[in-house]
């Protein structure tokens, strides 16, 4: 049909000209001043991922999906099993064990979304930085010093929180972002958030993040989620070697884009 | 149909617009204007002002961004009105300022807002006292929330008045852990030199 | 059905109903019921994946601060539902009750039963509650996140499309930035969205269930029709037109709930059966939470669905103290001139009626000197501080006593 075949070209377009400003207006990753990492000498635990993948509505709402949700946390794990042992150091998966933790670590993993998004939204992305985030190679966050009292957590000395969150686009909100976009205005179909982050667990401060709102990585699939992963946890502090050159070179947004809109 | 889809990107130009300009620093001193209203404080340490605002009578300070500590300053809300603006009339309305609000409706008010407007199934409610600001009697409480967004438990403290048949209210937010108490000094010396 | 999916985040309070609905060519009576294989265990690698999934969830759900954790209550809810599915069934399940003020359950395929406070709140009798919970069983038990994996996703229509955009441009440009992280969101939620087969089967299932459990069968149509008559309320008193709630959300592709109603309706006849209601029983078991179910609701700005759910509520053990100090709160919320002083009565019915609670007194005070009353009003609030001298609100009620 004529007139979907000319939406989809517009929609194509109107994606280019939205995320085409975005790409390259922020920052995508941050780490306490001075803060590094020698190979070989600290324990870090790998606390549960949370993982949702779903659907976005055109009014934005997403439902989450739970055969994408399951298949993503399957990919991720795997993703991340292949990682773990070239990141310089021990990485353990975290294990509540007989503890009664549950509940506070939780709330902790919660929070750490919740930072997590303040340093993109605050720090990360330039036009709305906060001034006092503003100075010259601050990046100062922190959950406090509360985890370190935890039974769960004893012996490690950091946590690795990992989070993704992914709306796929529906017809309907691709069409929205094409109609909103005549307006003038940007709409985002789908959204791709993920957040990875590493808390010294002595001090809870956040020395090290990398986080998106826009990652790349389609988590529906298998390569997908090796990417995405990648993504999280590319440039992790305390790796031996620059590991062997991550597979693609680099400009993932801008290939992305094109794939997107070559569809 | 068509028309229906123009009103609908109008409404979400609407939305968006207004969400242009920076953050601005907040100095340590004092403030007058704040909340394009009589309110008055003197703040301890730096604060960021944010450029969103939430309602046309509503500031917002921050040190690490809303979701992590947020100072919200309600400069004289008239009668008739929300304290926020409302995302959805139709479906979800606000529960209005009146003018003769007595001083314990002040945290109703703000609770039954947040449940409408932030997905907030579980407030609780836990201190009411009496505290004066230039002679006039104010409402001080403490509550916790939790956002069904984030899941985030947060503690509140808040001052409100009603002066002259408008809402005037201070509160301030942080999550539960680390959050609330870190700069709940800070507030407090703000609430201390408060001036609505 | 409509518990099966959530939708609060676009519409909060109407939660439920769209998706209300199964009704074209009902088979006449469903066969008998099946026996039940218990432990089922997932067989192909997507059954794996999901309930991993599942599984996941749970783990996050028992840990959530909105769990309703009060062992009488999850264990009084557990019992209504194993006297509807039978103790076999009731055995693979896990039951929790979560603080969410709208009408809500689902059932994951592990075993995980969630329920919404506001479903609580909204049912009349164990009756109701068993065939709400007896309907989301019979999803799993009929297994159906599963059937449907591989082939939904149904491209929206264009015509579908305006539909959403004009219902969801107010969300539109508040989701996203600023409002934190939202991974928690689908922790409420019901990730499996059922066919209209699939809820046709599982209401016909549900109603064996009920014919062989103690309770009345006619229970199944009852709730839904006291669901919609609870929306039109709220969407008169807002000055919308009634039965938009389940009409419009869904434009069609799934069958408004007057449908469902009635076809409920025709094959719980057909079982020829009656049975119990329990609603004295209901209302013994939900008393100590009501006022706090109550209250959840009179503070969600919904002034017709909530008059609506307090009549209804009355019909059992009439006006109770409870009842009436939340209609009073009600009314003194709205705060109009008019409604101060139907506050004030209702107050003084509940204390007339020996409600104990002290608050009633505070909130007789209140509404009175909102409404001019001085005397009156500080008399109230003076009776209030004698009765609960350790009140936290005591110096605010004091300097408004003038003492
Ligand atoms: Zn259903």
């Amino acid at each position: 049909m004529k007139l979907v075949r000319n939406l989809l070209w517009l929609v194509a377009c109107v994606m280019l000209l939205v995320s085409a400003p975005a790409a390259f207006a922020q920052e995508k990753t941050g780490s306490k001043a001075g803060f590094t990492l020698k190979p070989g000498t600290v324990r870090i635990v790998l606390m549960r991922p949370t993982i949702r993948v779903g659907s976005q509505s055109a009014g934005g709402v997403i439902t989450p999906n739970a055969e994408w949700s399951a298949n993503a946390r399957e990919y991720i794990a795997k993703a991340l099993k292949a990682q773990q042992d070239k990141l310089g150091n021990v990485v353990v998966d975290y294990d509540e064990g007989v503890t009664k933790d549950g509940a506070v670590v939780t709330q902790y993993s919660n929070l750490f979304g919740a930072l997590a998004d303040s340093v993109i939204e605050y720090q990360f992305f330039p036009g709305n930085r906060l001034p006092t985030k503003k100075r010259k190679g601050s990046f100062e966050w922190s959950l406090g010093n509360g985890l370190a009292n935890l039974d769960s957590l004893k012996g490690a000395d950091y946590a690795l929180f990992i989070n993704t969150y992914d709306g796929y686009g529906s017809a309907g909100r691709k069409m929205l972002q094409l109609f909103a976009a005549m307006g003038g205005i940007s709409v985002i179909s789908g959204v791709h958030w993920g957040h990875a982050g590493l808390i010294d667990l002595k001090t809870g401060e956040l020395v090290w993040l990398n986080a998106d709102r826009q990652m790349g990585g389609d988590l529906r699939t298998e390569d997908g989620a090796v990417k995405r992963v990648e993504q999280l946890l590319k440039g992790f502090p305390g790796q031996a070697a620059p590991a062997a050159p991550a597979a693609a070179p680099a400009a993932p947004a801008a290939a992305s884009t094109a794939t997107e809109a070559s569809k | 149909m068509m028309k229906n889809a123009f009103a609908a990107v109008c409404a979400v130009s609407l939305l968006s617009a207004g969400a242009a300009s920076a953050n601005s620093l907040v100095a340590p001193g004092a403030h007058s204007g704040v909340a394009k209203s009589s309110i008055a404080t003197t703040s301890t340490g730096e604060w960021n002002k944010l450029s969103r605002t939430d309602g046309p009578g509503v500031e917002v300070w921050t040190r690490d961004g809303d979701s992590l500590n947020k100072v919200s300053f309600f400069g004289g809300i008239g009668g008739g009105l929300p304290i926020y603006r409302e995302r959805n009339k139709k479906e979800a309305p606000l529960p209005k300022v009146t003018a003769n609000m007595l001083l314990p409706d002040i945290p109703v008010l703000l609770e039954s807002t947040y449940r409408s407007q932030y997905q907030v199934n579980k407030f609780s409610l836990e201190s009411q006292d009496i505290v004066t600001i230039e002679g006039k009697q104010a409402i001080r409480f403490t509550y916790s929330f939790v956002r069904s967004d984030d899941e985030v438990e947060r503690k509140g403290e808040a001052i409100g008045s009603i002066v002259k048949g408008k809402l005037f209210m201070v509160t301030y937010e942080a999550p539960a852990i680390y959050f609330f108490d870190k700069d709940l000094q800070d507030f407090r010396k703000m609430a201390e030199t408060l001036k609505f | 059905m409509s518990f099966c999916r959530r939708f609060s985040a676009v519409l909060p309070g109407i939660a439920a109903l769209a998706l209300a609905g199964a009704a074209h060519a009902v088979e006449p009576a469903a066969p008998v019921l099946p026996t039940y294989t218990a432990a089922y265990q997932p067989q192909t690698k997507d059954e794996r994946g999901i309930w991993m999934e599942a599984d996941e969830d749970e783990r996050v759900l028992r840990d959530s601060v909105l769990l309703m954790r009060d062992e009488g209550l999850n264990a009084y809810v557990r019992q209504v539902l194993c006297r509807e599915v039978g103790e076999d069934r009731c055995r693979s399940v896990r039951l929790y009750i979560v603080e969410v003020p709208q009408f809500n359950a689902s059932m994951a395929p592990n075993g995980t039963m969630r329920v919404w406070t506001g479903l609580l709140l909204r049912v009349q009798n164990e009756a109701e509650l068993a065939s709400v919970l007896g309907h989301e069983f019979a999803h799993f038990e009929l297994r159906h996140s599963l059937a449907g994996i591989k082939a939904r996703r149904d491209a929206a229509s264009l015509a579908a499309w305006i539909g959403v955009l004009s219902a969801g441009a107010a969300n539109i440009g508040t989701g996203g930035a600023g409002n934190g992280s939202t991974l928690q969101l689908a922790v409420l939620g019901n990730y499996f969205k059922f066919s209209r087969e699939q809820e046709t089967a599982a209401d016909l299932l549900g109603l064996q269930y009920m014919a062989k459990s103690p309770y009345d069968p006619a229970a199944a149509s009852q709730i839904w029709q006291s669901i919609m008559a609870e929306a039109d309320a709220r969407s008169v008193a807002r000055g919308l037109k009634p039965g938009r709630e389940y009409k419009a959300a869904f434009f069609g592709t799934h069958p408004p709930s007057p449908e469902r109603a009635a076809y409920l309706k025709a094959e719980a006849d057909k079982l020829g059966k009656r049975g119990e209601l329990r609603a004295q029983e209901y209302r013994e078991a939900i008393r100590p939470f009501l006022p706090r179910l109550l209250a959840a609701q009179i503070r969600s700005n919904d002034f017709g669905g909530s008059e609506y759910l307090l009549q209804t509520l009355s019909a059992t053990e009439g006006w109770t103290g409870d009842l009436l100090f939340a209609r009073g709160e009600l009314f003194r919320q709205r705060g109009n001139p008019r409604d101060l002083v139907t506050a004030a009565d209702l107050f003084r019915d509940a204390i007339a009626k020996g409600y104990a609670n002290p608050e009633a007194h505070r909130e007789l005070g209140l509404s009175l000197m909102r409404g001019g009353q001085e005397a009156d009003g500080k008399a109230a609030l003076r009776e209030y501080l004698k009765l609960k001298p350790d009140a936290n609100d005591g110096n605010v009620i004091k300097m408004l006593v003038g003492s």
